[in-house]
């Protein structure tokens, strides 16, 4: 450290001893200084800005190269919304300390970055010292008039609240000067000014409420949007009277209106909704009759067209029948019997004319034998292979045409075939035709030995063809 | 209770832009340490004397 005086390093000596300056008082002030800082600052963090530019002010008084304190000096100004006095202290500090001064360069050059800002604040001002030579004159509606003005354009203006304050309390409006004062203790929270002020209007406002009773005709006076409206204490009771009186009426009116439609409304719903049921369920029916007739036709039309199916088939069935009869007839007369009796087989007789009929019966009567033995044969197989339902099938066609096939031998192995299966009812019929027609040949005897014992356990090999 | 009156007169006029020069010229920077220098400067001419 240098000393203050004469600029010789004095280290830690309380005394110059070049000079024998009091280095230790130096100190002291220096501290004492920054100790007001401290306090300003730890007042500027809590929004007591009063009091921090007091601290502050008073820090610099100590040692005015405190550029710290300078600085935050004209922070807390601008906050307060004195941006005249704010730019005056960044000015003196960039003066005091030209270098490494960061914060008041940057301060400065947010303020002139903001053309307007100064015009804007210089208007604000004006208009603020107007309201208190209105305010000295006696003018106390311009000066409030003039104060609302100065406050929406610089909300921030403490002094601009605690002036309008004061004109609302002068003037018994003692709820529009708490509102106001409640916002200048948001900026400042700590402002002596301020705090007598409200103290002032709470202790107003106490009279008011509990104090000595009023007379009839006091004035109250009440906010509605940005007008105060004053009246008679008579006239406002009467305009709550009114009011009530209003709000029965509604009342009444509602609970009118709700009878009504539950008694006159809600029953012509209820029935127009069954209507519509109905007319729905009817609509349904129709409807379903709709479809039933519609099902009907269709069935109809699908009778018909089957029909003509049929006919379609038969017509086709012609055609082939006589293809069929004409190749029986070439095979037959070739003496390929077993393809002639292959082919008569496919011929639908029924479909014939007359004379393909006596054709037919002619041939067949021809081939008869051949298809007869064919089918005997096919029975045997399937016989042997103990396939009883395809023996049954070919040997039921053998004694269709012929029962005395083979000496009875095709009906006695019906019937077998049928014994076999389990059909005794059957087994017993064709056994019984056997014995009657063929009562001595081994095919009646065993039908008869069958049908005396009425065993029809006895195994189809042990029969025989 | 607030008298209106005095309560007015501790309000002053704000000070607007133009002004902002005069009120840094005129602001009296003197603090304890020039005090002290003063102070000391007079002690040391004495003893000269």
């Amino acid at each position: 450290m240098q000393c203050f005086m004469c600029g010789t390093e004095v280290g830690n000596d309380k005394v110059c001893y070049n000079c024998g300056a009091d280095i230790l008082l130096y100190k002291q002030i220096i501290y004492t200084s920054y100790v007001f800082y401290n306090q300003g600052l730890e007042k500027a963090k809590v929004h007591d800005l009063s009091g921090a530019i007091e601290s502050l002010k008073n820090s610099l008084q100590y040692y005015k190269y405190n550029t710290n304190a300078r600085n935050l000096l004209g922070l807390c100004y601008y906050h307060t919304g004195e941006v005249v006095r704010a730019l005056n202290e960044w000015v003196l500090s960039k003066n005091l300390q030209e270098e490494n001064n960061p914060d008041a360069d940057r301060y400065l050059a947010e303020i002139e970055s903001d053309p307007g800002l100064l015009t804007k604040t210089n208007s604000t001002i004006k208009k603020y010292n107007q309201a208190i030579e209105y305010c000295k004159a006696g003018s106390r509606d311009l000066a409030t008039l003039q104060l609302k003005k100065v406050i929406s354009q610089n909300p921030n203006l403490v002094k601009a609240h605690q002036l309008l304050a004061l004109l609302y309390i002068q003037d018994g409006k003692y709820a529009d000067a708490r509102k106001v004062l409640v916002a200048a203790n948001k900026i400042d929270n700590n402002n002596t000014t301020t705090i007598k002020y409200i103290h002032e209007v709470k202790a107003r406002l106490k009279e008011q409420n509990t104090g000595k009773r009023k007379k009839k005709n006091d004035v109250i006076s009440f906010a509605d949007g940005n007008e105060t409206i004053i009246m008679s204490e008579n006239s406002f009771r009467s305009m709550l009277d009114n009011s009530r009186a209003s709000f029965l009426n509604i009342l009444l009116g509602l609970v009118v209106g709700l009878l009504i439609c539950f008694f006159l409304i809600v029953p012509t719903v209820r029935d127009n909704i069954t209507d519509e049921n109905t007319k729905t369920v009817l609509a349904l029916n129709e409807e379903l009759k709709e479809a039933k007739s519609s099902n009907k036709a269709l069935e109809d039309d699908k009778a018909s067209m089957q029909s003509e199916l049929d006919a379609y088939d038969n017509k086709q069935d012609v055609a082939t029948s006589y293809d069929n009869l004409l190749a029986a007839s070439n095979y037959y007369n070739e003496g390929d019997t077993a393809s002639a009796a292959e082919y008569i087989q496919l011929v639908t007789r029924d479909v014939l004319g007359s004379e393909g009929k006596k054709f037919y019966d002619n041939l067949y009567t021809l081939i008869a034998p051949s298809i007869v033995e064919s089918y005997y044969t096919d029975g045997n197989k399937f016989y042997l292979d103990e396939n009883y339902d395809s023996a049954i099938t070919n040997f039921q066609k053998v004694v269709d045409i012929d029962e005395t096939y083979n000496k009875g031998a095709a009906m006695f192995l019906l019937g077998d075939c049928y014994r076999l299966t389990g059909d005794t009812e059957n087994a017993l019929k064709y056994f019984e035709k056997v014995v009657e027609q063929f009562p001595n040949n081994q095919w009646g005897k065993q039908a008869a030995n069958y049908i005396a014992a009425d065993d029809t356990s006895l195994e189809a090999s042990e029969v025989g063809e | 209770m607030i008298d209106f009156e005095e309560e007015l007169k501790k309000y002053e006029p704000a000070i607007e832009v133009e002004q902002a020069e005069e009120d840094i010229r005129a602001r009296d920077l003197t603090d304890l340490t020039d005090l002290l220098y003063n102070m000391t400067s007079q002690q040391q001419s004495g003893n000269t004397k």
